[in-house]
């Protein structure tokens, strides 16, 4: 354990050597329409606007952080152009330069959402995260991980499954989930200690989620899961949870 | 629980039923794509055939080729990764350093969501100081293990000058979320909030210098009580 913090270290120094701009890439290169293409010093609708670039002129697109693009002008300046702006610029065959877009359309369809929930599972707090990849607008393939931390038990679940989107079209749509995973319950006692265990769990469950703005949305999701125990019965944990997810 | 089971198969069919139906368009996406380049080549062939077919003779040769666009994949850069090292005020029990990591997804210029998970150890309690040999939690009962999802809100974007040749990017961030902490032997649930100093030295490199309180309910000396535990960090991220 004590070669971890080491070992952190040296993946963060690995990773500070691998910047996230690397110059030899090949560049797309746009062309602005518009009489003029603003440059902002920072990638933020508040940064001042220190430089233009004229209508036929191109730049050279270098990445996206959010809504706005860090561009470089023939002239070797770079600088942040809003999403907004690049929509206007085109491609050097003429034909629209088109992005993802984080708007009610990408909420409709979209490949990837993740999320942060705070909710209920059996009785206890439960503190929850998860993701997902959507094979298309309505089927989705989701990964799960909570911690519940209750009086007498705490514990961590894991779930794999399919979501299913009813009307993905909707600003609130509702959804169906089905799936599988496991749970570590760590038993809180003081006299007699009993051990920790792992055991297999389904799930089936139901929620909706509400489009907010940009790529946000609010999902309200209820699980009812059965746990399969070595006991004479199997026991069930109902899980209720609300929380913000984005798209991407 | 017989109906509870059968409520479950009932439930599992009908999601499956469902899910089922959307099988053809699984792979819509690809399909799409593939639709697409399908038109363009015939689109193109038949430009070729009219170009045959035209018997009459040409002023001017048009040998323009049309030129091919490939669009590079724009790398997009809104996962934040880094790691910290602090001081941690754990309420009873010291302040001692602690280190961690953090791990942040910029959502748009304004919000992003942040997981982060770190350590610190506490130290003695005043009642052990004066006490003399008693000890009320063992070492190992004294690491104090963190984490939390929190939601940040870049309140004051702006710029760091330094000199006349250098502006860099700063945003002040406020931090709000749950989580839960490790400490004497049992685990708790924490909401936490704070705030914190982004600077950009360049566009994948980020310096923060954070404060965040981390409130939950304990009952260890006797009393149940809301602990605030305050921890302030310095620490470097990079953007990929």
């Amino acid at each position: 354990m004590r070669s971890l913090p080491f070992v952190s270290l040296l993946v963060f120094l690995a990773l500070c050597c691998t910047p996230a701009v690397s110059s030899a890439r090949e560049r797309l290169q746009v062309f602005v329409t518009e009489p003029y293409l603003e440059l902002h010093t920072g990638a933020g609708r508040g940064y001042p606007v220190f430089n233009v670039v004229a209508r036929d002129a191109s730049v050279q697109v270098l990445f996206r952080r959010t809504d706005w693009f860090k561009v470089r002008t023939e002239r070797g300046v770079e600088g942040w152009a809003s999403q907004r702006d690049m929509l206007k610029t085109v491609l050097a065959d003429g034909t629209p330069f088109t992005f993802d877009l984080g708007d009610r359309a990408g909420f409709t369809s979209h490949r990837f959402e993740a999320g942060a929930f705070l909710g209920v599972w059996g009785g206890a707090n439960f503190v929850s995260m998860y993701t997902s990849y959507s094979f298309n607008s309505q089927l989705a393939l989701e990964l799960s991980a909570g911690n519940y931390l209750g009086k007498f038990t705490n514990g961590v679940t894991g779930d794999i499954g399919l979501a299913h989107v009813v009307w993905p079209e909707w600003r609130i749509s509702p959804f169906f989930t089905i799936g599988t995973g496991i749970e570590h319950i760590e038993p809180k006692a003081t006299l007699v200690q009993p051990s920790d265990r792992v055991e297999q769990t389904a799930y089936v469950g139901a929620g909706v989620r509400c489009y907010l703005t940009r790529r946000f949305f609010v999902r309200a999701e209820f699980k009812s899961h059965y746990i399969f125990t070595n006991l004479n019965q199997n026991e069930r944990a109902d899980e209720w949870k609300l929380g913000f997810a984005f798209f991407f | 629980m017989e109906t509870g089971i059968r409520v479950l198969l009932l439930t599992v069919t009908l999601a499956a039923l469902s899910g089922c139906a959307t099988v053809s368009n699984w792979f819509h996406h690809r399909q799409e794509a593939r639709d697409e380049q399908a038109q363009a080549r015939e689109d193109a062939k038949r430009a070729d055939q009219s170009l045959d077919d035209d018997t009459t003779p040409r002023v001017v040769d048009p040998t323009v080729e049309r030129r091919k666009i490939t669009v590079p994949k724009i790398r997009s850069a809104n996962v934040e990764l880094g790691l910290d090292y602090g001081a941690m005020s754990i309420e009873d029990f010291d302040t001692n350093p602690s280190y961690g990591a953090t791990l942040a997804y910029h959502v748009t210029e304004d919000f992003f969501l942040q997981a982060e998970y770190g350590r610190s150890k506490g130290g003695k309690t005043s009642f052990e100081t004066l006490g003399g040999n008693i000890q009320l939690l063992t070492p190992a009962e004294r690491h104090f293990t963190y984490y939390d999802l929190s939601f940040g809100y870049n309140f004051l974007p702006g710029e760091a000058f330094i000199g006349r040749g250098y502006a860099l990017s700063s945003a002040f961030y406020l931090l709000g979320g749950i989580g839960s902490v490790d400490f004497a032997g049992d685990q708790k649930f924490t909401v936490n909030f704070g705030a914190g100093y982004r600077v950009l030295p360049s566009d994948w490199l980020a310096v923060h210098i954070t404060v965040q309180d981390r409130v939950y309910q304990s009952d260890l000396l006797g009393t149940t009580k809301l602990t605030n535990n305050i921890e302030m960090r310095i620490g470097t991220t990079v953007f990929f």
